[in-house]
């Protein structure tokens, strides 16, 4: 199986990098959004708890605009009966996993940086900071999978992708923005709960969509 | 080693999209050694009832059942024993043609067996070339490649020699009736000459 991810993970980066239009889309969302609104304050330094709840807006819209892809690609191009046909469903399941995961934190390299430039963030515990973006957004990826495959088979629809995400998402955004909130208030702290909450749950969704994934991709 | 013995029983086979049957209880059995050809008129189910003893489809009722010296092999496990050519089944674009066969064969096949099968196809040339460039008649001989690059024993075939000029079309069938013994074939064709390459007929519709 381990070859089988593998094999899986090098197509998949090979088509992504040939055809970048789902980076490019994502990146140049993720560049304007943060342009707008750091154009639309005028320099002015929003509260903590505005600046925790735009971030993650716009990487919550970045995960709609990119995270999906993966698995409709396939589907549009007519090409998830040949990658059936050579992978096993777990082994399809774990690398479009792998890889939106790899996609989301290289967005988020993009996103977060652009937004701490653009609006000047003080981030008083970076350790936290850093932490809740990185688990946050395996979280968002690790939930939004499962879900990109189910929209694939519906037939590709953006929109339906955005409107099933959310409610699994809430919980994740919700504590994401409280502990991004502390680590831009709050100097030294090193609450890291959160971080466990996020890790804990991923693994449930992971382990849940691993279960399910089959009944979702192939037709019984 | 023991020779590995493959049966495929297709059971009560019906197929009913909305209130139309496609086609209604149709039962055969394939074992290794046999090839079969499905002829019949456009629209009489042919691609649907190959797909469904594939494994890709499921029929509204009936049962397809595979097994390998008696011992049954699950619906799930099937893909990995069978090639498939079909208009339902893209390569992908973006990919070589040499990247989409080793995407295909793994490690399981050395250079020069993949070299040799290109070679034999004309399209060695043409491996380093992204599909996007392909015409249609070389997707079609990539498409056959990539259906007997891991020397499966059951072939499902859906139309073979679409796209293909004289030339293709003649070292198609020659290669299909060197890897036919041993092996379950099952085309789904109108073409007399392909039709001709299996031992039996079953016509539907």
């Amino acid at each position: 199986m381990v070859e089988e991810i593998v094999r899986n993970l090098k197509k998949d980066f090979r088509v992504e990098f040939r055809n970048r239009s789902a980076l490019n889309l994502a990146v140049a969302f993720a560049g304007i959004t943060t342009l707008a609104i750091s154009l639309a304050t005028g320099g002015v330094p929003f509260p903590a708890n505005i600046q925790s709840v735009v971030l993650w807006i716009i990487m919550f819209f970045c995960a709609m605009n990119g995270l999906a892809h993966i698995f409709v690609r396939e589907e549009e191009e007519r090409t998830s009966l040949f990658l059936s046909l050579n992978s096993s469903h777990e082994s399809i399941f774990l690398s479009k996993l792998i890889f939106n995961v790899i996609f989301f934190l290289v967005l988020q390299m993009i996103v977060c940086p652009l937004y701490i430039f653009f609006l000047q963030l003080q981030i008083k515990s970076p350790a936290v900071f850093i932490l809740t973006i990185l688990s946050g957004g395996i979280c968002i990826s690790a939930g939004t999978t499962i879900l990109g495959a189910m929209v694939s088979k519906a037939g590709g629809r953006g929109s339906l992708f955005t409107i099933i995400s959310f409610p699994v998402l809430l919980p994740v955004l919700w504590v994401a923005i409280a502990t991004t909130t502390r680590s831009l208030e709050d100097e030294g702290y090193s609450n890291y709960g959160n971080i466990i909450f996020f890790l804990a749950f991923s693994g449930v969704i992971i382990a849940i969509s691993f279960l399910l994934f089959r009944y979702v991709w192939v037709e019984e | 080693m023991e020779e590995k013995k493959y049966t495929i029983r297709i059971e009560a086979v019906s197929k009913r999209f909305n209130r139309q049957h496609l086609f209604r209880d149709i039962s055969f059995t394939l074992g290794t050694g046999t090839s079969l050809s499905l002829t019949g008129p456009n629209g009489s189910g042919k691609s649907t009832l190959m797909q469904i003893i594939a494994g890709i489809q499921s029929p509204t009722r009936g049962t397809v059942a595979y097994s390998c010296n008696g011992s049954e092999i699950p619906k799930n496990e099937f893909f990995r024993h069978m090639g498939f050519i079909s208009p339902v089944l893209n390569p992908y674009d973006e990919l070589t043609g040499y990247e989409n066969i080793i995407f295909s064969a793994g490690k399981k096949r050395s250079e020069e067996e993949i070299n040799g099968l290109l070679e034999k196809f004309q399209l060695y040339e043409h491996r380093d070339k992204s599909l996007r460039f392909y015409s249609s008649g070389m997707k079609q001989r990539l498409k056959y490649i990539l259906a007997v690059i891991n020397d499966p024993p059951v072939l499902f075939f859906d139309e073979p020699g679409t796209n293909l000029d004289r030339s293709g079309k003649d070292i198609l069938y020659s290669h299909i009736e060197s890897i036919r013994p041993g092996k379950i074939l099952f085309m789904a064709t109108n073409e007399k000459e392909e039709s001709s390459l299996c031992m039996e007929e079953y016509r539907i519709g």
